[in-house]
This record gives structure tokens, sequence and C-alpha cells, in this order.
């Protein structure tokens, strides 16, 4: 597996500084730099489990029909299972038995003539018509299913639906609690407005925009668990919220009826919907195991089933929406799809890629051992090559005891030139605990040297002028770069950025600078008990011309959001320059122990 | 940063708008098919440019877009149904940046930009595959299966497993680029 660098994302968390790389924990906090988010508001990485999402439209991933929410909010859906969702209400339909899509089929299919069985793919034929699967070949004239004509299949199934048992019952439900809902929407709707009124964040009164359903939901949740209401976002903030829930534990609780369900449960099973005797009988006399339904086809159902694999019904497709993603601090929208369903493109994307150096890691013993391979591959074992390459098997890993070089390879998004300074962060032992003692020994023990001076990333230029790929121009196009950041680089304490240059020699440093990438080489020393991953957070600022004006940065410093800019601001520099930090972890694999061939070697 | 990957100068064939053709890869119909540029054919693939809808004239049966890679043992075959009684083949179209995996059959009608198909997969006949989407290694997407944009694949049924990241387009079009400029020829 070749090395990785994930992104720490703090996730609105106080301290910056990530979980150590041993740690399950740390697995969390990072991501791949493509998934990340950057908000311009706070300046800071944001990642898919901390932003807000918004469903922004619905689109059937089948028939790629766009389904307008007000239809998709409106009751029940045409949905089977009215809790999982909104399903497609045209034409689409899912197989039960392996989830492919089912096509609509004539029952004659056309005798192609060659004496094979036709697979019957258009629709054009004799009626009857069935639903169709081309990957498992069920097919809905199994369980009775047929269609006088090949469209309209929805309306034509809503009548099985609408009268099958869990759908009346889930009828019933709704009307029976109809009037509760709507009484305590009315009283919470008063609660929620209450701490809205007084001055808020802006983030607060986000949280406070819920329908009156969620606010009915948790009303009553306050209503029936003791102790839950200190815990109610709603309630939280002010005395108006306790009262309310006072006042609905004297109003609701009382007037809600008990409800009857249509069937009784009891007698359900003889029915033929499953359950009870019935089932013990079947699976008695069970002479197939695929005649019973597996627990994936079944589960998705919001009522108890036959066990029939026989009685499986084809399953409405349920439809995927767009979401658009809002910053967790300030509700700045981060992400905004456009409308049309299959478009690709986005009215606003805020992605951390475009701002944030890009890292890769790599180790070039690895991909020596790799070359060597190919090339022996390729020269179809002419004799020295693929000899080598036999003697050094297994070259490419880490072994404990040894020292490697790495390479990591920054790469500039930013129009402008950048001054990158990259830092290993020390394993903090904040307490000399007995627990912190057993983890540093459990700890796989290697040590990291990286470059301690800052050093520059040339500014990117649009794609186009890379595409003529021709060498003297990059070299050309490059040293221009360089020239520019020539004028840059005078900011104080950045001297160290180009007297690495040239050292191609030399393990530790800058390797190679190719346009807006910049090479470094860093160096492990593996303990001789070593085990485990090579892995280590990597702390990485860089500093960047602003096109803000002063004021705002002493702003964003005041917030604290980022204590990496907030430093920046402190040491006085020139107000057009801002430095950025963000954590990365690097992993450079599995160190391969020393035991090891020790142990093999006896069972020979 | 990432090292070439060289391939013997004699095997390919390269064009004026730098498609690489392998020599042992088999293309049957070529005035048929059209390459957008930047295109690699891998040795051992096959791609039936032959299988032409009836009737008179030109008829473009297989096209592809820019920097796509057709992978080694590849077989790009246009789809074929009988509609009313006639036998036909139909087109197939394929966008930008698209990446077809080793020993991967192909019968798809549309294939958007930006795809990724992983290896060893079988993509059944009329399947429309939309932008951004990613097809996993191994996995059988039945006859008639439409692929949402920016959708991840996988499994026998081929089946929707999760949403990509809003930024594949990007990540897809760098990765792409930078394979064809590590893909480099080798005197020897």
């Amino acid at each position: 597996m070749p090395p990785t660098v994930d992104y720490h994302c703090p996730c609105l968390s106080q301290s910056t500084v990530p979980p150590p790389p041993h740690l399950p924990s740390s697995l969390h906090s990072f991501h791949p730099l493509h998934t990340l988010f950057f908000c311009e508001e706070c300046d800071a990485v944001r990642c898919n489990r901390c932003v807000s999402v918004e469903v922004s439209g619905y689109y059937c991933p089948n028939c790629l029909f766009e389904v307008p929410s007000a239809s998709v909010r409106a009751e029940k859906n045409r949905s089977k299972s009215p809790c999982f969702g909104a399903r497609c209400a045209r034409n689409c339909f899912m197989c039960p038995n392996c989830r492919n899509t089912l096509s609509v089929v004539p029952s004659d299919p056309p005798d192609p003539g060659d004496g094979r069985i036709a697979i019957p793919i258009s629709t054009v034929g004799e009626p009857p018509f069935f639903l169709y699967c081309n990957h498992c070949r069920w097919d809905s004239a199994e369980v009775g299913i047929t269609f006088e004509k090949p469209t309209g299949l929805a309306a034509q199934l809503q009548k099985f639906e609408d009268s099958a048992p869990d759908s009346l019952e889930f009828e019933r439900l709704k009307e029976h609690f109809e009037p509760v809902i709507r009484a305590s929407s009315l009283s919470s709707s008063t609660t929620a407005n209450a701490p809205a009124a007084h001055p808020s964040s802006a983030a607060h009164s986000h949280r406070l925009r819920t329908n009156s359903i969620t606010a009915a939901a948790s009303a009553a949740l306050a209503r029936d668990i003791p102790g839950v209401s200190k815990y109610n976002p709603l309630a939280r903030s002010g005395r108006g919220g306790g009262g309310a829930v006072g006042r609905d534990k004297t109003t609701n609780k009382d007037e809600m009826p008990e409800y009857r369900s249509r069937v009784d449960i009891a007698s359900a099973s003889g029915r033929g919907t499953g359950g009870g005797e019935a089932d013990v009988e079947y699976m008695r006399h069970l002479e197939n195991v695929s005649e019973v339904a597996n627990l994936e086809q079944r589960w998705i159902n919001s009522w108890a089933t036959s066990l029939q694999t026989a009685d499986l019904k084809p399953l409405r497709i349920p439809l995927h929406s767009k979401r658009s993603k809002r910053c967790p601090a300030c509700a700045h929208i981060l992400i905004k799809p456009e409308q049309k369903a299959q478009s690709v493109r986005y009215k606003i994307k805020l992605v951390a890629a475009t701002y944030l150096p890009a890292i890769t890691a790599a180790l070039p013993h690895a991909q020596d051992a790799t070359n060597a391979d190919t090339a022996a591959k390729r020269t179809l074992g002419k004799s020295t090559s693929a000899a080598a390459a036999d003697d050094d098997r297994g070259a490419g890993g880490i072994h404990a005891g040894k020292t490697y070089p790495f390479h990591l390879a920054l790469t500039n998004p930013l129009y402008d030139p950048i001054q990158v300074r990259l830092t290993v962060q020390r394993v903090h032992s904040s307490a000399s605990t007995a627990a912190a003692a057993s983890e540093k020994a459990r700890r796989p023990p290697f040590a990291v040297s990286l470059p301690s001076n800052s050093f520059a990333i040339a500014a990117y230029a649009e794609a186009w002028e890379y595409d003529l790929d021709d060498e003297d121009d990059l070299d050309e196009m490059f040293g221009l770069d360089d020239d520019d950041f020539g004028v840059a680089g005078r900011v104080p304490g950045r001297e160290g950025a180009k007297d690495a240059r040239g050292g191609k020699a030399k393990v530790v440093g800058v390797l190679e600078k190719k346009a807006n990438m910049t090479v470094v080489g860093g160096e492990v020393v593996i303990g001789k008990e070593a085990r485990g991953n090579v892995k280590f957070n990597m702390l990485v600022s860089y500093t960047y011309r602003s096109d803000d004006p002063a004021p705002s940065e002493s702003n964003d410093a005041a917030e604290g959001l980022t204590p990496a800019r907030a430093a920046a601001a402190g040491a006085g520099k020139p107000p057009e320059t801002k430095t950025f930090a963000f954590y990365t972890v690097v992993d450079l694999g599995p160190i391969i122990p020393r035991e090891e061939p020790r142990h093999v070697d006896p069972d020979f | 940063m990432d090292p070439p990957i060289y391939y013997s100068k004699a095997e390919y064939i390269e064009t004026d708008t730098g498609n690489k053709v392998s020599r042992r890869a088999t293309i049957a119909g070529p005035q048929n098919i059209i390459l957008g540029g930047k295109t690699i054919i891998s040795s051992g693939a096959i791609i039936r440019g032959d299988l032409r809808r009836t009737g008179a004239g030109h008829a473009v049966v297989i096209s592809l877009g820019r920097y796509c890679v057709v992978g080694e043992g590849c077989v790009m075959r246009p789809p074929y149904k009988t509609y009313r009684g006639n036998f036909n083949y139909y087109p197939m179209k394929i966008g930008d940046h698209v990446h077809i995996g080793a020993n991967t059959v192909v019968e798809a009608a549309t294939i958007g930009s930006h795809v990724e198909i992983g290896k060893n997969c079988v993509i059944g006949k009329f399947t429309i595959i939309k932008d951004c989407a990613r097809v996993a290694d191994g996995t059988i997407v039945p006859p008639n299966t439409v692929i949402p944009a920016l959708a991840l694949f996988a499994g026998s049924p081929g089946r929707f497993v999760e949403d990509l990241p809003e930024s594949t387009q990007e990540t897809v079009e760098t990765q792409t680029k930078r394979y064809y400029t590590r893909f480099q020829p080798l005197d020897r």
C-alpha cells in the first residue's frame, strides 16, 4: 500500500491539536484532502462529519427524474414502507431478490430464431406485461403481479399497495395521532419562538429552524421521559421552554386516547402476514434454503412479512438527494449544487483542495523496488534486471532497525507563491501517569526528521500552460515563478528557502522544484524493536499573500478560531501575508519486525 | 513525483492528436471509431468498431473522448437489441477522462466524463453511466442499468454504495492527465 497523507479536521473542537496517531480516535479526525471543505469566513477546515447538510433536491437514481420537494413531502409519497423515506413514484422498480432495476416485458418475447431463450428487453408485445429482472431472472408474474399496459405501472400497483395491511395500519396510526401532533405543534411553536426572540448567535438561531413536527416530537420526549427536557435544545436556553413543557404535561397526556391496531396481532399469523405458528410450520417443511427470503430481502419492510421468497413484491426505488452543505460554526454555504439532478457543477464549492497544499508521500526505496520489478517484466526477463529484482524481494518494506528516506511532494493550489514550514508533532506526555508510560512503551519507536527551514512553493498556473508538457517550457515557467518568488521572499525569516536547492545528494531538505510542486526529503529512523505503522502527525503551516484588508485579520484573531493566524498577527508580520496551519497524519506503512525471519527459520 | 509508466516504443502507435494505440490491441472497423486525443488503448484490448448499425452511410460506432484509457484485455462492444423485429447495433459514446480497468467488458450505451471503471467488470448492454461516477473493481452491472452522477457502484449486481465527494471531477481530471504524462516510451 502506498504511503498516505490525511488532513485533520478539528470538527469544532476547542483544541486544535489532533489526537496522537497511534490512538484509534486518530482515524476519525483525519480525512483525505479531497473530501474536506474550507470555510472562508471562519478560515477553517470542515469535514463531512461536522458540516450541516440540507437537501436541495430529490431525484430518482434510475429514471433520473427530478422530484419536486413538495411532492416528496406530500403525504406517504406512494411509498410502500412509509418510514423508509421517499420512493420514485414513476415506473421504476427494484428486484426484491437482488436489488437490480426491473424492466417491463411483454408475455410473448419475440423468438430470436436461433433456438436460444430470448431475453426479453423491449416493451413492445402482447399483454399481460410483467416486471423482469435482467440479473437474477426474477419476474413479477411469479408473485401474481401482471399489468394490462406497459405504462403507468406505479398507478396500477398502487391499488395492491394501498390494500396491504401495513399501509392500512399506517393510515390508521396517522389518523389517530394527527390531532395530537396538531395540538402539540401549536404549543411548541410558541416555545420555539421564545428563546429566538432575545439576541443569540447565528448558529443558535440556525438550530432553532426546526419544523413543528420535530418540535412536537421533542416536546413529547421531554414530557414522557423525566430529565430529558434539560438536554432539549429548544428548552435549554430560557425559562420559556420549561414552562411550555410543563403545560404539555397537563394538556396532552390526559387527552391521548388509547390506540387499537386494525388487526389483532394474535390472529395475524394465520392470515399469511407471517409470524407465529404458521412460520414454524412452514420452516419445518422447508426443502430448499432459497425458499426463505433472507434478512436483507425482508428487513426494509416496515411490517413483519411472510418468510417465503415467493411472496416478495417488487420494490419502489428510493430517491436520492442532492445536498448543500453549510459551515457548522457560521452557517455559510460551503457546497451548493446546481439544480439539475445530473449536473456535476456547483454554484458554490469551497473545497479544501483549492486552499491547502496537497501533500503526497513516497518512499523512494519502495518505488525503486517496484520500478525494478516492472522493468524486469517489460523487458521480459532480460537476465540482469530480473535477477536483481528477485534478489531484493520485499525491498519495498520498512524493516525495523533501519533508516529510510522519504519524500513529501507539496503542490500549491493558490495563484500566489507560498512559504511552507513542516513540523513533526511531538507526542506530548502531558502527565507522567502509568497509562501514559505504558502507551509510550507500545508506541512504535521511530524518529522522523524533516527540513526545519521553511521553503517556497511556486504559484499555480492554469493547467493549459502545462498541457504542452514540453520540458523546456516547464523549466522556463518555473524559473519565472522563482524570480517572482524572490520578491515576495524578502519578508524576514524566510531566507532558508532557496539555499537547499541544488543539494540533490542530501536526504533531508528541498529536493526538487517543478512548477507549483516542491518535493522535500525527510528521514525516518526505525527503532530495533519497532512494530506497527510508521505514522506521525505533521503540522503544516504556510504563509500566503492575502487580499483581505488588515482589520478582518485582527477580527478573526479575536474570535480565536485559528490560533495560527492569531500568532501571525501577533508577530507583527506585514498585513499582506497570512499564515494558516493545519495538521496532517503521514502513514508511511507498516514496519516489518525483525523477529519475523527468525520465527520462520525453525519451521523449515 | 510519480514515476513514469514505461511502454515499449515499438509496441505503440502514436497519432497526431496524441492517442497511443497498442499494436497488440484488436481494432475492428477503425473507420467507425473516434478517439478524442491523448487516449491510450492498451495491449490486448478489443474494440469492435465493425459492429455498426445496418443501413447505408458512415456510422460512428464507438467514440471515446480525451484522456481516456482502455485497459489491457478490455472488450468494447456496442450494445445490440431486436426492436420491432429488426436486429441492430447501437452506438457507444464515451466522454473525456474515462479510465476503464483491465479485462473489463463494456457494452454500455453512454458513459459520461470523469468516469472510473475498475478492472474485471462487466458493464451490461445499454447501461448509462453519468458523469463522475465510479464502478469498483469486479462489479457486474446488469443490462439497462442507470448509474447516476457522482455515485459509486459495486457488487454483483452492481448497486449504489455511496456518493462520491464534490471534488471528484477535479481529482479524476488531474489523475487522468497525470497518467497520460507518466505513460512514456522506452527505447529497447
